[in-house]
């Protein structure tokens, strides 16, 4: 579903992501973790297409996201750290010109709409202007709208910021759900607590490279101590990524 | 939607359960084929335009329900603005028709020329900002959207953004034309195909300018386009400069008139789009009684018509090419640039403001250096403030050329005064005005240091003033030093200067405080509300109390002079305005008046500052 080959960014002279190499099969959900600056967000941007890679090949379900940038789009959902809305439309506006971009038909994307509206409890306020939404209100907004079109692979850059302790317990309900009828889950994060709960597999890059790939089981088998994962992932960013 | 609504908050109490069951009915695979297609371009097209109908339409509703004094200040001023200018252009028209027909041509050559140009740069700005700086591009380009659908929905907004003013001045233009002309009917049917057909062109040649330097020019964009601003800088400066130079001509004269022309003749060129332009409104507005004669006429409109129209498609085509092939790979190297490495040395005005004064004073002086140094790196307010002095001491710097009589000249030395002003207001309204709301987001930060609120609004205050005073004050100094004032009017000027300067910056400042809006972090959308809008009224209001007022003793003792002949002074009231007394009466006046202006808004400002809960 989700491939990265050999791909590198750099920023000028800077590698902000070096020779990663990555598959991620249909159904996994995957939490890429690591410090500041360690290239996280880099990754999700060639994921989504808003950076191409200076070297390799970001391919989602098939696609070039170079060559094929708008079929690949289409099979993507995209949850950003800060959520972007038209002020002067409404909730519902916004996921009907959501849906108009992914070429729903009418009957099928009204449906789609209120099954949003109503998995993220947006009827309160799905008609008033997004201007007057709270930060947990937009994100939810986002997620819906991301989730719209139902797609085979769901991008996340940071998915709890903003959202109160019940809408988180909704999303990760509906993470799961989603992994088990095949959608592939990609998702960046701070919190190890929740990749350590939610994710199959889990990637920690320090200064552009994935300095571990595997199970949370495998991350405590491969230091071979009795402690936290906080702990263990202290060890991995810190003591090595000092030069 | 009831339904929807019952069932959520059956679901309340476990969200889960609620989320599995909905579930049920979402197969990913299956669903996908089913309900995703990639659109075609007409559907696409369609798609944005309704999301920007229905964001002006929302717009509109917002400012019917929550804004209703704003709009109706704006439809009212711009009622007044555009029946002002008609009846100026009708009579302007009346005199050159009467005196040389064939000025008009010139005339409109070298307007829409320079209007053409201004639109290149003005759209290619905006446009920059809106497809490779903006959020909303970014969502965008997330989605299964074509890169040259993305670029015509920007470029359409981007469009009308920067000819919305061609619109509001030159139809009055165009209509006192037709008008004057006795112009047939279909004249004005044409109007708006001409002026929309016009603005297609440089529009997209800005855009085609701006994928392009995005795209090959990669940092070196910056340095070319100051070369390329310079340059139509220096040119402007040399076109005005040989307009203007006459040597021993007078002003105003037939003679200097006939030079002028002959120089503006340089921007009737053939391959220009504003000659098009020019020369279909001409044959279209031309008015006989013989029908073949009259059909002529309309077809040659026509055909200029179309020239126009399949120019700009062909440019639209070419613009939407590059977009599709530049569009991504341009944002893309866009945002993987580094930023530009910040110096770290502090600036002489920083360090001098935060080493001078006493200790006391320094938190007021931090807060200053703050402002400073943001002012300094936002290149939208400091390019505008440069960009709009710039062109108002072009101006002046030209004023020698025009070798006035006493009296022409002081009428034109307190109408320079009260452009400075007005100038000055628009900065005050659009950047000083918002500078207490933007703190909203930072309130925590002033919240906690040991500064007390007071010193917040009197730095933003200290800010505006000192920051308005050293451009306006420089620049009267050089208009009267041209126009060869005597130097007590200069002084008058000088004060006056001062007084507008604190009466602007303590209307701004206060307004801002009085009535802020924590909440929004665009200072465009700020300085557009309700009390923006109150803020450019009362300033515009005071400028004109303080120029007549400044102007009265003066022009009053000329209009005694010119009317009295060779006779005695006045006397009575007359001869006491136009004496000593009179002159400083109204310095007296007008520094009151500076004082009530600055001081009553800043004390409700300060008084309602103090109370604010962010």
């Amino acid at each position: 579903m989700i491939e990265f080959d050999h791909v590198t960014r750099t920023y000028g002279p800077k590698p902000a992501v070096t020779d990663l190499s990555l598959a991620i099969p249909r159904g996994e959900l995957f939490a890429l973790l690591g410090p500041n600056g360690a290239g996280k967000t880099t990754t999700i941007k060639m994921l989504v297409g808003l950076l191409r890679p200076s070297r390799g090949v970001v391919r989602i379900c098939g696609h070039d996201l170079v060559k094929e940038a708008r079929s690949a789009h289409l099979h993507t959902g995209y949850v950003p750290d800060e959520p972007t809305l038209y002020d002067k439309l409404t909730g519902r506006e916004f996921l009907w010109f959501i849906a108009d971009m992914f070429g729903m038909p009418r009957h099928l994307a009204e449906q789609k709409i209120d099954r949003e509206i109503e998995h993220f409890e947006l009827a309160e306020f799905a008609d008033d202007l997004s201007e007057s939404y709270s930060l947990g209100m937009k994100q939810r907004l986002v997620f819906a709208a991301a989730l719209l079109h139902d797609p085979d692979v769901l991008v996340l850059d940071e998915p709890m910021v903003g959202l109160d302790p019940r809408s988180v317990r909704i999303v990760k309900d509906l993470l799961k759900s989603l992994t088990q009828l095949g959608m592939t889950v990609f998702m960046s994060t701070h919190t190890l607590a929740m990749a350590e709960e939610m994710a199959d597999r889990v990637g920690i890059m320090v200064r552009g490279q994935l300095r571990f790939l595997g199970t949370i089981a495998e991350l405590r088998a491969q230091v071979a101590m009795e402690t936290s994962l906080e702990n263990l992932y202290l060890e991995l960013t810190t003591a090595r990524s000092t030069p | 939607m009831k339904n929807v609504e019952r069932r959520n908050v059956e679901g309340r109490g476990m969200p889960g359960m609620l989320l599995l069951a909905g579930m049920a009915g979402r197969s990913v695979r299956e669903s996908h084929s089913e309900s995703c297609r990639l659109t075609p371009v007409e559907v696409e097209s369609r798609v944005f335009s309704r999301l920007r109908a229905t964001i002006a339409w929302q717009t509109l509703r917002s400012m019917f329900s929550g804004a209703r004094l704003r709009l109706a200040l704006v439809v009212l001023l711009s009622i007044v603005f555009w029946v002002s200018l008609y009846g100026l252009f009708v009579e302007g028209f009346s005199f050159l028709e009467s005196i040389h027909a064939e000025v008009i041509s010139l005339l409109f050559n070298a307007f829409f020329s320079s209007l053409m140009v201004m639109l290149v740069f003005s759209t290619g700005i905006l446009l920059y900002g809106t497809m490779y700086c903006s959020p909303e591009a970014r969502m965008l380009l997330t989605l299964p959207a074509r890169s040259e659908a993305i670029f015509s929905h920007k470029f359409q907004e981007a469009m009308w953004f920067s000819s919305w003013g061609f619109v509001l001045l030159g139809s009055p233009m165009l209509v006192a034309y037709g008008f004057v002309r006795g112009s047939p009917w279909t004249y004005y049917l044409l109007l708006l195909p001409f002026m929309v057909s016009f603005v297609v062109i440089p529009a997209t040649l800005g855009g085609i300018c701006c994928m392009a330097a995005v795209a090959w020019l990669g940092r070196l964009r910056l340095h070319v386009l100051t070369i390329l601003s310079v340059g139509v800088c220096v040119g402007a400066v040399w076109l005005a400069w040989s307009l203007f130079q006459s040597g021993s001509v007078t002003g105003g004269s037939a003679e200097w008139f006939d030079q002028v022309m002959a120089r503006l003749s340089v921007t009737e060129q053939r391959v220009l789009p504003s000659w098009w332009l020019s020369s279909g409104l001409i044959e279209a507005a031309r008015a006989t009684d013989r029908p073949e004669a009259r059909l002529a006429s309309l077809v040659e409109a026509v055909k200029f018509l179309a020239v126009l129209v399949s120019n700009g498609m062909l440019l639209q085509l070419l613009a939407r090419l590059l977009a599709r092939s530049s569009y991504r790979t341009g944002f893309s190297q866009l945002t993987g640039e580094m930023p530009a490495r910040r110096q770290r040395r502090m600036a002489w005005t920083d360090r001098v403001l935060s080493a001078a004064g006493t200790a006391r004073g320094r938190p007021l002086r931090l807060l200053l250096v703050k402002d400073l140094r943001l002012f300094r790196r936002d290149i939208s307010q400091w390019s505008q403030f440069v960009i709009f002095f710039g062109l108002l001491g072009l101006y002046f710097f030209n004023l020698r050329s025009f070798n006035y009589n006493t009296a022409y000249a002081s009428m034109i030395s307190f109408l320079n005064l009260a452009v400075a002003g007005l100038i000055l207001s628009t900065f005050t309204t659009r950047f000083v005005y918002p500078m207490i709301s933007l703190e909203g987001r930072r309130f925590w930060i002033l919240g906690l240091l040991p500064v007390h609120r007071d010193q917040i609004v009197w730095s933003k205050f200290l800010f505006s003033f000192f920051g308005g005073l050293l451009p306006c004050c420089g620049l009267l100094f050089l208009s009267d030093t041209m126009l060869g004032i005597s130097r007590s009017l200069l002084w008058v000027h000088e004060i006056a200067c001062v007084v507008l300067c604190m009466g602007l910056s303590g209307i701004a400042v206060g307004l801002g405080a009085r009535m802020p809006d924590l909440r929004e972090s665009s200072p465009a959308k700020i300085s557009a509300g309700f009390g923006g809008t109150l803020c450019l009224v009362l300033s515009a209001l005071f400028i004109m109390s303080v120029v007549i007022i400044a102007a009265l003793p003066t022009h009053l003792a000329m209009a005694a002079k010119a009317f009295g002949g060779g006779g005695p002074p006045p006397t009575g009231f007359l001869g006491w305005a136009s004496g000593p007394q009179g002159s400083a009466t109204s310095l007296l006046l007008i520094v009151v008046l500076g004082f009530i202006a600055a001081f009553v808004p800043l004390e409700l400002g300060l008084r309602s500052f103090r109370r604010l809960e962010p």
